[in-house]
């Protein structure tokens, strides 16, 4: 058993764990923060994407003892997160979700994208959807929305040039 | 799956973290990003029972821009060098290919020393650092050594790394400014590993050019007379053809079957019209 | 009173998405019960082989189960109501044979899912491997060797289907077009794969078994059957599903397993597969061969079409209905939308050691359409025409219709060349024409292909009778219920599975009682609280329990219209429902209120009216034949003729479904569905080698569609409503897949016809493009 210290969603977490456990295990066995999905455990669907400090990684092959000192952050979190608040409100309105498994890993990707500035055209977003697969929409309404999301943030802040 | 039962350590040192590698009574790997490592842990095709975290190790983070060259700590992620964040020797080719690599998830954690020393053969940086002519600095208990990228992977998942070896650096020769590249990466679905990949570099004021494929059922080609025909800048696709597929059949430690060939072709042949074009 | 903001037609937004958003969805391995044990099978490596002894380590003996120990388990049964089938017992942990690479052996169970994959490595198998039967179309026979010894040869069931006169059509014809096409086995990969949760309840004398399933009643049915327990002592609960498409339309041996652990242990148990498993013991799905000849004269009218269909259906049959299924509609709708005069079909369900096949999304049909729009455009360039129009003049007219094709399916409305007319329009044919003719600066050939169905959804009891199925899935239940406060609760026996019938089914109460659909629950997947229903398949959710729902809503409505007069002191004749109550000739009286005399002001009731506002009805289509969605789809593809490889440069669906409860839910089904197409059209495959072994293990080699290989998916729609179900509606969840492999193959068809160069096999993979293209080159050379 391995010692760790790690801040998930904002809120600072002691635990004792095997090193075996991935971080998608650790958050949703040992912290029951469940939102977080497994759908291959080898890095493809990309079900799993959570960020660690602040950046998108596969949760199924990051191992949870890797993580100690540093800050995770879930679909559970993001309160008060203007690009997250935006995604979430254009996912709904453009049915960008059917049964719920990818939206998760979604919304953080989409984030991602939209912060790193890689949402400006349809043909980027798609490449930066690559490592995000939906099995039930086909994927046209989630790249309205991200792009709607990105134009309505683009907007509201133009000084993060 | 879930992955088999390991034991973890993080030690604080480059020569800390070699000497647990010497030292250990069972089977010890070190893990960086764990990209791939993971995943074969995952699979249970891999059941080491000590990982060596070297992720954050500070003397595999460095990144030295000299008047010749970039020399990147092993540490570096590929989406580190997709942003920019560290020096480019290669006017703008390292970043465009770290771009199309897996995903941006994996990216974040995956380094560009873990891709080396897997060597799976179709991943891109074995390839393009041998087309680069970079090389990779290895520290072990018995000091450092220097390898040429081209020499350090010798077959499939198969280099020259030691047991009690961690590859530290990889030294990368700056291009010059009128350096021209050509990258061709042929797979079906964005992101999956290459079914045939080339890397072309013609740097006539180093005097060097080289035609590299990966995904080559092997250690990266370097495809000797087709480097040679692209220095005498040729205008007969024929030709060009004729000593790519030379230069494949050539390749003693491999086979292709037709459809691998003639992928292996095209991939190298666009690539070469990238440079000449 | 229709409602455009909220009833039947709204693009009403679902009810669905806010727990998705937050990670607050609730799927099967997210439920947490004190006290669980995780489990990991022991699971064959060899697709043929006698098990002679099984070695479990004495220290964890406790915590490894074999067939032995749980000795209340019965073989899987099926029960088909059709002559000549063949049903093998299947145990659900494996006897005395193995007969599948991934088939259960012993169940292991540990605190945590790593650790009982530990356990599962330290159990000891003795096999004797035995040669396994992988080729359906050479091993039907069992020339070589048979799967199950007592059956004489390996056929589930063969069959001939005949109409008209296929010699006579043969001898008229002047143009014979002969062909032979493939469709490779495939997964239905949802991303969420199978789980299930089994604990005992004492305090209720039940087992609750919670699964990732389609069908949580007739999963009730099963686990009472295989394991002889009283149904009322049985709780199945399909709480969130994360992807369902067919594949969960099935029951698992490892749901029995796990409600037998439960059962036996008294503490719950969980099993949570991963990907590996899925894509090796998940219902595997399409896998057909088929040849065929299409006789025709020398306008490309299609004469007569004869068949031989062989469908791989792995070592068992799939309880509830078996594999019977799968050839069988091929075969029926192989004659398409067209207007066929003379078939025949045999069709051949061949039992081979791999995984047991299952319906996925089109089921038959995607095959079916494969192999008749490919032969279509054979047709049209064996008479010099151009495939659409050939298409478009072989179809079935909308005044002919009531129609009943050579194949049986009774077409019932529609206009099927004008979707044709519509599809080419939205893909720009004549542009796509002009550009192919210009020819692209990278040297890529572009073509455009188009493929048309008809699809059969909501039949009801008459159809299934007919297929001799072993349970008749015709009707839909529903519970409506109004509470003492006014809100709504429908209770439904199909279960939503992100089709976002939450969202929908309240639009038709919404609709029927003039309630806003915030104010409805939708309650579904749980046999606690619902009454029994088969579940969500075969494209019959929204016309059987939204029929259910309107009809119980209706109940309602009437009763609430007689308490609601009774309050205003007017006739019943003279109030309607609306805006949340019934509005009289002079005033109104909330629904709100209504349902508090309903409920706690009993003395407020008229004479001869009983307390409670609750109702349940169930709902039977007119038609047991079906009735017929109907879609052209269009691909304009690029090949490089250097590599083989294919960019879907752009896609279209110009499709009828009737009337639309919530035409943004239904063209996120066509989307979802024709991805899935594109899927098996070009990426998705899983080859066996000649011993068995399945060649693709992860999602690395088993490629799933991705954004960035799609291009958005463009929609039109024509609107025929349906003559006799409610509204109009139709089914439609399952067209999307249906028509892609086809219209795919016809693009490429269409961009290598310089060479000649045809691709007849899915999927059209890089390889395949490569060597059909080597074919045409060499036969040209005269080779």
């Amino acid at each position: 058993m391995t010692a760790i210290r790690v801040r998930i969603n904002g809120s600072e977490v002691a635990d004792d764990l095997p090193p075996r456990l991935s971080l998608a295990d650790f958050l949703r066995e040992r912290r029951n923060l469940t939102g977080t999905h497994l759908g291959c455990e080898h890095g493809v669907c990309g079900a799993c994407t959570v960020l660690v400090d602040g950046e998108p990684v596969r949760s199924c092959l990051t191992l949870a003892v890797a993580c100690d000192e540093r800050a995770v952050e879930t679909i559970e979190g993001f309160g008060g997160d203007p690009v997250m608040a935006a995604l979430r409100r254009t996912f709904h309105q453009n049915h960008a979700l059917q049964c719920g498994f990818c939206t998760p890993a979604m919304l953080i990707t989409a984030r991602d994208l939209i912060l790193r500035r890689r949402a400006g055209s349809e043909g980027e977003i798609r490449d930066g959807l690559a490592g995000n697969l939906c099995r039930c929409t086909g994927y046209t309404n989630i790249v309205t929305a991200i792009a709607e999301a990105a134009k309505e943030i683009g907007k509201e802040a133009p000084n993060a040039q | 799956m879930k992955a088999p039962a390991v034991d973890y350590m993080r030690p604080r040192t480059l020569t800390e973290a070699v000497d647990l590698l010497a030292h250990a009574s069972v089977e010890a790997r070190v893990i960086a990003g764990g990209q791939s490592l993971l995943a074969m842990m995952n699979l249970r095709l891999a059941s080491p029972g000590l990982l060596i975290d070297i992720a954050r190790l500070p003397e595999l983070l460095t990144v030295a821009d000299d008047a010749d060259a970039v020399t990147l700590g092993a540490c570096v992620t590929h989406a580190a060098i997709e942003d920019g964040r560290v020096a480019d020797p290669s006017h703008g080719l390292m970043p465009r290919i770290a771009a199309t690599l897996g995903y941006r998830a994996i990216r974040t954690r995956g380094t560009i020393g873990g891709s080396l020393a897997l060597s799976d053969p179709a991943a891109e940086w074995p390839a393009v650092l041998a087309a680069l002519d970079a090389e990779v600095i290895l520290y072990g208990s018995s000091g450092r050594r220097s390898l040429k990228c081209s020499e350090f992977t010798t077959g499939i998942f198969q280099t020259k790394l030691a047991d009690n070896e961690i590859i530290e650096r990889a030294r990368v020769p700056k291009l010059s400014a009128d350096a021209r590249c050509g990258y061709v990466k042929l797979c079906r679905k964005s992101g999956e590993f290459a079914d045939a990949l080339a890397v072309v570099v013609a740097d006539p004021r180093r005097g060097y050019w080289r035609v590299v494929c990966g995904a080559a059922n092997g250690a990266p080609l370097v495809l000797g007379d087709t480097s040679r025909l692209v220095v005498e800048g040729p205008r007969d696709p024929d030709a060009l053809r004729s000593a790519i597929g030379s230069d494949l059949d050539h390749a003693s430690d491999r086979h292709f079957d037709d459809f691998h060939r003639n992928l292996h072709i095209v991939a190298a042949m666009r690539a070469v019209q990238q440079v000449l074009a | 009173m229709p409602n455009d903001q909220y009833g039947v037609g709204a693009s009403l937004l679902r009810k669905e998405d806010e727990r998705h958003l937050h990670g607050r969805g609730q799927f099967v391995p997210d439920i947490k019960l004190p006290g669980t044990m995780d489990v990991a099978f022991v699971r064959s490596p060899h697709a043929h082989a006698r098990i002679r002894s099984i070695s479990v380590p004495p220290a964890v003996r406790s915590h490894v189960f074999t067939a032995a120990d749980l000795p209340r388990i019965k073989p899987i049964r099926i029960t088909s109501h059709a002559t000549g089938t063949k049903a093998p017992g299947w145990p659900p942990l494996a006897t005395d044979k193995a007969r599948y690479v991934g088939e259960a052996i012993a169940a292991c169970i540990a605190p945590s899912r790593g650790e009982a994959e530990d356990l599962a490595n330290a159990v000891a198998v003795d096999f004797e491997v035995l040669d396994a039967v992988v080729d359906a179309p050479r091993d039907m026979h069992g020339s070589r060797h048979l799967i199950h010894e007592q059956w004489g040869d390996n056929l589930y069931v063969e069959r001939v289907i005949e109409g008209g006169d296929i010699e006579a059509a043969a001898r008229a014809a002047e143009i014979t077009v002969s062909r032979q096409f493939r469709m490779q086995r495939q997964s239905g990969a949802p991303l969420e794969g199978r789980a299930v949760l089994a604990c005992r309840d004492h305090r209720l004398d039940e087992v609750v078994v919670y699964s990732s399933t389609q069908t949580p009643h007739t999963l009730r049915v099963a686990l009472g059957e295989f394991l002889d327990i009283e149904a009322r002592r049985i709780r199945v609960v399909a709480p969130d599903v994360g992807g369902g498409f067919g594949p969960k339309a099935r029951l698992y041996p490892e749901e029995i397993i796990l409600a037998a652990l439960a059962l036996q242990l008294d503490h719950p148990v969980r099993w949570v597969e991963d990907r590996g498993e899925h894509l090796l013991t998940a219902a595997h799905t399409r896998d057909h061969h088929y040849k065929v000849t299409a006789y025709a004269d020398r306008q490309g009218r299609i004469l007569g079409v004869d068949a031989e269909i062989v469908v791989d259906a792995g070592a068992y049959g799939l309880w509830p209905q078996g594999p019977y299924q799968e050839a069988a509609m091929a075969a029926r709708n192989l004659p398409g939308p067209y207007k066929i005069a003379n078939y025949r079909a045999r069709h051949y369900t061949v039992a081979t050691n791999k995984a047991p096949l299952g319906p996925y999304r089109g089921v038959g049909r995607p095959g079916a359409c494969f192999a008749i729009e490919r032969i279509v455009d054979e047709v049209a360039r064996a008479v010099g025409r151009d495939p659409v129009e050939v298409r478009a003049e072989n179809m079935v007219r909308s005044d002919a219709m009531p129609f009943t094709t050579v194949g049986g399916m009774r077409l019932d409305n529609g206009d099927y060349p004008e979707s044709v007319r519509l599809c080419a329009d939205l893909l720009d044919l004549s542009g796509i024409r002009t550009r192919q003719q210009k020819g692209e600066a990278d040297g890529r050939l572009v073509g455009i292909g188009f493929a048309a169905f008809a699809e059969q959804t909501a039949h009801g009891a008459a159809e299934f009778v007919a297929r001799g199925a072993a349970i008749i899935p015709g009707f839909e239940s529903c519970t409506a219920r109004i509470l003492p406060d006014g809100s709504v609760v429908l209770m439904v026996g199909i279960q939503s599975h992100g089709q976002g019938l939450e969202t929908t089914l309240s639009q038709i109460a919404a609709h029927e009682l003039g309630i806003d659909p915030a104010r409805i629950s939708v309650r579904h997947g749980d046999t606690e609280s619902t009454a029994f229903g088969f579940g969500t398949f075969a494209s019959r959710s929204m016309v059987m329990s939204g029929g259910a729902v309107a009809r119980a809503s209706r109940m309602l409505r009437d009763k609430l219209c007689r308490i609601g007069a009774h309050l205003l002191q007017c006739d019943p004749a003279q109030v309607r429902c609306a805006d949340g109550a019934v509005l009289g000739p002079q005033g109104s009286v909330s629904i709100a209120e209504i349902a508090n005399v309903a409920h706690l002001r009993m003395d407020g009731l008229p004479p001869g009216v009983d307390p409670l506002l609750d109702a349940t009805a169930t709902y039977e289509p007119a038609i047991g034949t079906g009735v017929f969605s109907y879609a052209t789809h269009g691909a304009v593809v690029a090949v490089d003729p250097e590599t083989g490889f294919i960019e879907l440069l752009d896609f279209a669906v110009a499709e009828d479904c009737g009337t639309m409860v919530n035409p943004m839910i239904v063209e996120g089904q066509i989307r979802g569905g024709v991805v899935q197409g594109i899927g098996t059209a070009l990426y998705e495959e899983i080859p066996y080698d000649e011993a068995g072994q399945p060649l693709t293990g992860t999602l690395a080699d088993y490629l799933l569609p991705g954004a960035a290989e799609l291009p958005a998916i463009k929609i039109v729609h024509l609107h025929t409503p349906a003559a006799a179900t409610e509204y109009g509606m139709k089914g439609m969840g399952e067209g999307g897949a249906v028509a892609p492999p086809a219209a795919i193959a016809n693009a490429v068809r269409d961009a290598l016809a310089s060479i000649g160069a045809e691709v007849n096999e899915t999927p059209i993979t890089p390889r395949r493009v490569l060597a059909a293209i080597r074919k045409a080159q060499t036969g040209r050379r005269g080779g």
